[in-house]
């Protein structure tokens, strides 16, 4: 084929490791493998020195053969060239025109490549315009960002350019373009691909150039700012100096100083205070002991080492104030006036500690802000429950990161004063674990022999706890440790009764209520019937939250009904509760009229109030044994069999025939099967339902009983008498057997409620049944009862 | 990539960046009584192989610079004087007579004498 015809020539080829060169440009190239060394020699031999530039897929590759190389390259002539030593040579090659490489001629020394010019098309159109300015715009930030001070020509020589493949090679000559980048720029089919494909390149870069500023800038901005702080504050100093001012550190310390000689502190503190502050002085105010104490010592200067609030021991005034903020708990509030009686006498004695224990919602906590109201005492309280760490009680030692002073120290300086009413709740769940046991902590805050000197680990000097009011409550006293248990006086708070409760919604909830929203009393009324209703119904509990949240669901039903145009004044009476509150709740046990044989009606206390509850027993021909269902607890479980052995045991007394029984196996069951139920005090109720069984003779329906028994047959007293008796009235039982040794309790039961019933006072077994079970035949030993 | 702008910066500094496909030749222009003369750095190239045409103001020069073998079993240690085509224009202020220069080769420089308009009148 004629080489002039189709254009095509023979030339030495040179492979190119990791760059592309482009038509138009001319690049430095360093050569030195052997065979390239060779190519250029015959291509510098050649009249034309014209040669062949290809680049390498892989740059790793030391002897290329076809496949190793692109299939498009550029035909350059070589402008220049030196050899600073025999191995390697350095030219510089002006690119001329693309071109195909068709065939790779392998030969010795030197490759050649016959190859074809590759001209591109001439292409024209407003998109090619558009986009070779989108491009100089973009290269000027790029070479900007890349060497803000480069020369304002290089811009004006792009802008020079007006081949816009030419413009292509060169940026992309200019920009470090990925080997394989720059080959598909010399590979595209039209300007247009290529200004597209350089446009996305150039915009890449761009980002990371911009990115790298930022980055750059930041740094600098960073560092900047840290010595502009350093110099301000020399400045500062200087300024200070200059008119005759302390700095800041040294004001803070004459301040502290001053502070301390005004302060009445004890002789040992203040030399403790005085030592520490000279110290502060020293310390430089980056040193992270610089704050800490600093810290200690404004603690030091604001904890109340001698202030004290003065007594206000009038006696009148004080019932007043206890009877204004709760109604009943007689008790409790007698035992404070005598405490306050006792201080107003000697204002040297020293604070009661006492401990309130109680159901929930009994007003334990409230109880003691009105103490303190009555005593003209600061309050202060904290919960210990949950906690576990003795250091909270009694603080960190200082030399700990993040020390703090405990909360004992921390509630005297909240109140200013040392002898403040401090409450602390729920000292039955105090948590222990490894980290300590903040109980053994509160032994000696709590203990007035010790608490005269009662050290935190952060204050680390003796402060006079003995004028504090402690109060602690509770719910159970089972939990408490008994050296704890020992140091305080116990003042129980038994729930309300529903006399008492009817009363505090009266006085306290409803007004409350109303204040809550916004409705006066002419507005809506609660009859005592509803209030009884919801007492007994809705609610269910010793205290009275549940009482106000119901009594507000009912004031916000009446809110309603006004909103919504209802004229008339509200009163709520029992059958409307179902309505706004929905169906009952609770259904207190009634009484049953007729019992069956084998039933007795006993009496149960809980932490709500008392219940009634019956003991069945039946008995099961050719079972064996004794069976017991319904949630009895152990010790319960224990006084039934007693109260079964000994009623077996005394069978003829009874005119029961034991023979016939002797096949015979009997179930007790105690509802509701659900309630866990515990105690002793169901003994006489169980051996009344067993003799009741035994003789199948029923007992008296209108008849309650409690109290424990014993295998010799003896009645012993029980707890919770006012629950109890509170609970058979509301259940409509009229009659109550007790033990005798309870007779004194009745003087808590209200004396309305006393009148109405008639009690029966057991001293043995024998009592009980006569007084229960009628029909059942009178052992000659028993006497009627009084 | 600083790198490779330095090296363009260098080569746009020293002119040589535009590159042509073709290489030019260094140029004198003087002022004559009649016109123009204009000297051009062109050693090594034959007279045959140079050709001058004037186009308006255009003055263009162009040809080609064949190197050749100097001896048998000789290569190159280094080279710097451009071989193959060249080509430079010289735009001049005022129009000129497109058949009156006249070509002198004297060292290795060609003389080109052009002569004006204006001043034939």
């Amino acid at each position: 084929m004629n080489e002039q015809e189709t254009g095509t020539q023979t030339l030495p080829l040179l492979p190119l490791k990791s760059t592309v060169l482009f038509p138009y440009l001319l690049m430095p190239l360093s050569v030195g493998r052997k065979a390239s060394l060779a190519a250029v020699a015959a291509a510098l031999a050649a009249e034309e020195k014209e040669i062949v530039v290809v680049a390498q897929k892989d740059p790793g590759v030391e002897e290329p053969g076809q496949d190793d190389l692109y299939t498009i390259g550029t035909k350059a002539v070589v402008r220049k060239m030196q050899r600073p030593n025999e191995h390697t040579m350095e030219l510089l090659v002006l690119g001329l025109e693309r071109v195909a490489i068709i065939r790779v001629e392998t030969g010795e020394p030197y490759q050649r490549a016959r190859v074809r010019p590759l001209p591109l098309p001439e292409d024209t159109s407003p998109e090619l315009e558009a986009l070779r300015r989108a491009l100089i715009d973009l290269a000027g930030r790029a070479v900007a960002l890349a060497q803000p001070q480069a020369p304002p020509d290089l811009s004006q020589m792009l802008l020079g350019t007006e081949d816009p493949l030419r413009l292509c090679f060169l940026m992309a000559s200019m920009f470090s373009l990925d080997p394989e980048k720059e080959q598909a720029l010399l590979e595209t089919p039209s300007r247009l691909e290529a200004l597209r494909l350089m446009h996305s390149y150039l915009s890449h870069e761009v980002q990371v150039l911009e990115l790298r500023t930022k980055i750059a800038a930041d740094a600098r901005n960073e560092m900047s700012k840290e010595q502009r702080e350093y110099l301000l504050r020399q400045q500062l100093r200087a300024i200070q100096q200059e008119l005759g001012e302390k700095n800041p550190e040294q004001a803070d310390v004459e301040m502290l100083r001053e502070r301390l000689e005004k302060a009445e502190l004890p002789e040992e503190v203040r030399k403790e205070a005085e030592r520490e502050l000279g110290r502060l002085e020293r310390l430089p105010s980056a040193s992270p002991e610089h704050n800490v104490t600093r810290s200690w010592i404004e603690l030091v200067l604001e904890l109340p080492w001698n202030a004290l609030t003065e007594d206000q021991l009038d006696i009148a005034r004080a019932r007043s104030i206890l009877d204004d903020d709760h109604f009943g708990l007689k008790e409790v509030k007698e035992r404070i006036l005598e405490h306050l009686a006792v201080l107003q006498r000697n204002p040297g004695a020293k604070a009661p500690i006492l401990c309130f224990v109680g159901p929930p919602g009994v007003g334990k906590t409230s109880l003691g802000q009105s103490i303190a109201r009555s005593l003209g005492r600061k309050f202060e309280r904290m919960s210990l429950g949950g906690m576990h760490d003795e250091a909270e009680l009694r603080g960190h030692r200082r030399t700990y990161i993040g020390a703090m002073v405990g909360r004992v120290i921390q509630a005297i300086r909240r109140a200013g004063a040392k002898n403040p009413l401090l409450m602390l709740d729920e000292v039955d769940k105090l948590g222990r674990d490894f980290r300590g046991d903040p109980a053994s902590a509160l032994l000696e805050i709590l203990d007035p022999e010790q608490n005269r000197t009662f050290r935190d680990n952060y204050l680390d000097l003796p402060f006079d706890l003995s004028k504090v009011f402690f109060i602690t409550t509770a719910n159970s006293l089972d939990t408490i440790p008994r050296p704890l248990l020992d140091r305080m006086e116990i003042l129980r708070l038994r729930g309300y009764s529903e006399e008492e409760k009817l009363e505090i919604a009266r006085r306290y909830l409803i007004p409350r209520q109303y204040r809550e929203t916004n409705l006066a009393a002419e507005q809506c009324e609660f009859t005592e019937d509803a209030l009884r209703h919801m007492i007994g119904r809705y609610t269910r509990e010793a205290g009275v939250r549940q009482l106000e949240r119901t009594i507000g669901r009912v004031a916000r039903k009446v809110v309603l009904r006004l909103a919504e145009g209802q004229a008339e004044k509200v009163v709520v009476r029992p059958e409307d509760l179902a309505d706004i509150l929905g169906p009952e709740l609770f259904f207190p046990e009634k009484m049953r009229r007729e019992l069956a044989p084998g039933v007795a009606t006993g009496l149960a206390w809980t932490e709500a109030g008392g219940d009634v509850l019956y003991v069945e027993a039946i008995l099961l021909p050719g079972g064996k044994g004794l069976t017991l269902t319904g949630q009895l607890g152990e010790v319960m479980q224990e006084s039934v069999k007693a109260a079964q052995s000994y009623v077996w045991s005394h069978a003829d007394e009874f005119g029961i025939n034991r023979e016939s029984f002797k096949d015979y196996g009997i179930h007790i069951h105690v509802p509701a099967g659900a309630i866990p139920k515990d105690g002793p005090s169901a003994g006489v109720t169980a051996a009344t339902a067993l003799a009741s069984a035994y003789s199948r003779t029923p007992a008296r329906g209108d008849t309650a009983m409690t109290g424990e028994i014993t295998l010799s047959g003896l009645v012993l007293p029980i707890g919770g008498v006012k629950e109890k008796v509170l609970a058979a009235r509301r259940a409509g039982i009229r009659r109550v057997v007790l033990p005798k040794a309870n007779e004194k309790d009745l003087r808590e039961v209200p004396e309305e409620v006393r009148r109405e019933m008639e009690f029966v006072f057991a001293e043995r077994i024998e009592d009980v049944l006569a007084a229960a079970v009628p029909g059942l035949a009178r052992p000659h030993a028993a006497q009627p009862a009084a | 990539m600083s790198r490779k702008v330095e090296t363009v910066l260098f080569f746009a500094a020293t002119q040589q960046f535009v590159a042509q496909t073709c290489w030019r030749p260094l140029a004198d222009v003087y002022r004559s009584r009649d016109g123009w003369v204009v000297k051009f750095e062109l050693p090594g190239v034959g007279r045959e192989d140079v050709q001058v045409t004037i186009q308006g103001c255009r003055l263009v020069v162009s040809g080609i610079r064949r190197d050749w073998i100097l001896e048998q079993g000789c290569a190159y240690h280094a080279m710097e004087i451009p071989y193959g085509r060249f080509e430079r224009t010289i735009e001049l202020p005022c129009g000129m007579e497109p058949q009156r220069f006249q070509l002198e080769f004297r060292d290795g420089l060609l003389l080109v004498r052009v002569a004006t308009e204006g001043e034939q009148r």
